[in-house]
């Protein structure tokens, strides 16, 4: 069963450098809180400043939720091998994210990707997104 | 050496007071130029040139870089100011209406991105009509140099607001009005839709020193004042940003009208940048005016308590309870503002109707007050005649010209004939059963002319030659009384063409488009309509939108905040803005000025966190007059509220506990 787990405790903070986005990642998100979510690609938005990816997973009560995880833009993912067909709705993911702040929403920001049917993985030493 | 964490602030505090001096001094020298100097588009007496590329130098405060959440050093919040803050959640950049907003006025001059500074010359005389701003992230920025006036009120806002300016000695003064709402710092700190921006720009060799004053008294106690410095920099360049923005939203879920925000209390973050700050005093981190002046060091002492501390504070010049009332004026007389394709728009003694004029005919959304309606008339029929019947000029001769009939030639009748007259009021479609959306109907309706004969001719006894009234049944309901019984409106007012369920829209088009009407039920009252002109992409919004005030909920004839709050989310799932959240399509409000999708999304997102509010505190068992006393809406009072009148802040409040559905 797919289950989400809600990791507080110390964890590293986010890059310390933050693109002048329109909102900061700090104040947006969690950053001492992390969520485990298990589930199926529904979503792949690759796209600048920032993509989006998302994930029908459960909520802490089970139920399922639409979990749109915020991820890199296309410049650094591309530098990563990760490009627009890297990732095909339906595929079963697992994503480790910082929550938002705001309680009751489901928006995260991406800090691991893995696809277990082929080992794909991103959010290794160095990638971060900022 | 080691300094303890009073005395650190205290530094900190005696370099923001030099700051705030050197301005203060700066503002003052600017201001005591002889008057020979000041006013209109004068010259400089030597004449700066501004324009080119410039590169952000610095700012005393290095606001480039986002202040941690709750960090409110140096801005003088008023309570509201702090609250509303306090309860901005960083999450509505995901929502859809958010995501392509550029950054607010304030910030523009504090970002990474540079600027450029264009010049509009006068072909002829050289002069500068206007200076061109352009910022990373930003729309184009005019500043009018040739001494035209500010808009009236009802004119809609933006996010670069409406800039004038002057030279002031060598120094370019820019006032700013008409400026949407958004922050005076990115992660916390807003500004209302009423602040005006003044802007001294004096350049020293190629350092460019920008002073900006953002007066909001809604959130401030005084003029929040900060300065920056550009460098000229042929090498920068400003870059554009088409908004790849959609309308999906980056907030998760399922709910495409989340808004998201903190109760009061709830937003826990703010005081976690002070964990590893911790000599910086708390309460003065929480912001305020007298924190920001060197006599708030007698407070830190303990010497002084804050509450009977006073501070050469400086006052706001901006008059906004006028400025607010000045959208919707009740001076007796009918304003026109033409707004887009077909649509104009009446602001009649404090509530606005919708006009379509065009080749068919009028239509009119509400008819104003029944006092009013001979104004009303005038106007329309003004109107009708500079537009759609303007004076033709002959521009062919002889019998065979197109358009000839008989023997006389068009350059005959052109001569000797008066214009074709302008075509009668076809419609009146009214948004509710309010006195002043149907007072008007009587005498207008019947100076119309709606052919309901078809084959048998153009009147039908019943209703005469009269226009067209279109309402939702429950607003004939409350016009009509059944027979024997005396109908609290004439009859030539009360509608002839009513509709029960979602939507009613005309069978056919007029002026050359289609006009729907749709149903907010449970929203003012149970029988609101929202009218929406789908080519001159126009909504007329009744009462459920207003820019002056809380939204009307009359809960004893069927109104519920959960309906105001759907009748604004169906709005915004209609319209569509132009670019970057601005413009597009225009929502006319019953009162208050023309608006855009972000004013209604911030509107919305008001009476969205002012339900979530109330339902948190009625969740807690607290009483109605508990829950009045809490003061939920404070935040929004200085915007929205009124303690007189028709319709106060504490009977907002109660409409909200008494219509409160259970969350689903």
């Amino acid at each position: 069963m797919r289950r989400m787990l809600l990791l507080v405790g110390a964890t590293a903070l986010v890059a310390s450098s933050v693109v002048y986005a329109h909102h900061s990642y700090a104040a947006t998100y969690d950053v001492s809180k992390q969520v485990k979510l298990e589930g199926k690609l529904v979503q792949f938005v690759y796209r600048n400043p920032h993509s989006f990816v998302t994930v029908q997973a459960p909520d802490e009560t089970g139920a399922p939720q639409r979990w749109a995880v915020e991820w890199a833009g296309t410049t650094q993912l591309g530098q990563a091998g990760v490009s627009r067909e890297s990732l095909i709705v339906g595929d079963e993911i697992v994503v480790v994210a910082r929550p938002s702040r705001v309680p009751g929403e489901y928006r995260a920001l991406m800090v691991t990707l893995k696809r277990p049917s082929d080992g794909f993985a991103w959010g290794g030493p160095g990638q971060v997104v900022d | 050496m080691h300094m303890d964490k009073f005395n650190r602030f205290a530094v900190r505090l005696l370099l923001f007071g030099a700051a705030v001096l050197v301005v203060v001094v700066a503002g003052a020298a600017i201001v005591s130029v002889p008057a020979s100097a000041q006013g209109g588009p004068a010259r400089p007496q030597i004449a700066p040139d501004i324009a080119g590329e410039w590169r952000l130098e610095n700012n005393e405060a290095d606001t480039t870089a986002q202040p941690p959440l709750g960090d409110y050093l140096g801005i003088p919040f008023n309570d509201a100011g702090r609250q509303r803050a306090d309860t901005s959640a960083e999450s509505i950049w995901g929502t859809p209406e958010y995501q392509c907003r550029p950054h607010s006025a304030p910030h523009q001059w504090r970002g990474l991105g540079g600027a450029r500074i264009l010049k509009e010359q006068d072909p002829l005389s050289r002069d500068v009509r206007a200076y061109h701003i352009q910022f990373m992230r930003s729309l184009d920025r005019p500043v009018f140099m040739d001494g035209r006036a500010h808009p009236p009120a009802w004119a809609p806002h933006s996010w670069t607001g409406f800039s004038t300016g002057e030279w002031v000695g060598n120094t370019l003064k820019i006032t700013t009005t008409h400026l949407k709402d958004g922050y005076l710092k990115r992660g916390g700190p807003q500004t209302s839709d009423m602040y005006t921006m003044t802007e001294f720009l004096t350049r020293h060799g190629d350092l460019l020193t920008i002073i900006t004053s953002i007066d909001d008294p809604i959130y401030q106690d005084e003029p929040y004042v900060e300065s920056t410095t550009y460098a000229y920099d042929v090498t920068a360049s400003v870059n554009t940003e088409t908004c790849s923005g959609s309308a999906f939203a980056e907030n998760g879920g399922s709910d495409r009208h989340h808004v998201p925000h903190f109760l009061p209390g709830q937003n826990t973050a703010l005081g976690e940048w002070l964990k590893t700050q911790d000599w910086i005093p708390p309460a003065a981190a929480r912001g305020g005016v007298k924190t920001i002046y060197p006599e708030y060091r007698s407070v830190m002492s303990g010497s002084v308590n804050v509450s009977a501390l006073t501070v050469p504070s400086s006052r706001s010049a901006n008059d906004v309870a006028k400025r607010i009332a000045d959208q919707s004026p009740k001076d007796g007389d009918v304003h026109v503002l033409p707004l887009q394709g077909n649509i104009y728009v009446l602001i009649a003694d404090g509530t606005n109707i919708t006009v379509s004029m065009g080749p068919e005919g009028v239509m009119l959304v509400n008819t104003g007050s029944a006092q009013m309606s001979g104004k009303v008339l005038a106007a329309i029929n003004q109107l009708a005649n500079s537009t759609v019947t303007p004076p033709t000029p002959n521009t062919c001769f002889g019998p065979n010209c197109p358009g000839a009939w008989g023997w006389a030639s068009p350059y005959m009748n052109a001569v000797i004939s008066s214009p074709t007259p302008p075509k009668p009021v076809r419609y009146i479609i009214n948004t509710s059963a309010a006195a002043d959306h149907v007072g008007g109907n009587e005498k207008i309706a019947t100076s119309g002319f709606f052919p309901r004969g078809g084959n048998f001719g153009g009147a039908v006894e019943s209703v005469g030659r009269a226009a067209s009234i279109v309402a939702h049944e429950n607003v004939l309901n409350r016009m009509s009384a059944p027979a024997g019984k005396t109908a609290p409106a004439p009859a030539a007012a009360q509608p002839t063409d009513t509709y029960f369920d979602e939507f009613f829209k005309l069978s056919a088009y007029f002026n050359g488009e289609a006009v729907v009407v749709y149903h907010a039920p449970a929203a003012n009252t149970d029988g609101d309509s929202l009218v929406f002109f789908r080519h001159s992409e126009v909504i007329s919004a009744g009462n459920v939108f207003s820019t002056v005030g809380y939204p009307v909920i009359d809960a004893e004839k069927g109104g519920s905040i959960q309906g105001v709050i759907d009748g604004l989310n169906h709005i915004l799932d209609l319209a569509v803005a132009e670019y970057r959240s601005q413009g597009g399509t225009w929502i006319i409000p019953s009162h208050g000025r023309v608006s855009d999708t972000a004013d209604v999304a911030s509107y919305r997102n008001m009476v969205t966190m002012m339900r979530d509010r109330v339902r948190d505190l009625k969740k807690k068992g607290m009483t109605l007059e508990q829950v009045k006393a809490a003061r939920p809406t404070m935040d929004f009072d200085g915007r929205y509220g009124s303690t007189t009148g028709s319709w106060t802040t504490d009977m907002f409040v109660e409409a909200i506990y008494r219509t409160l559905q259970e969350k689903k």
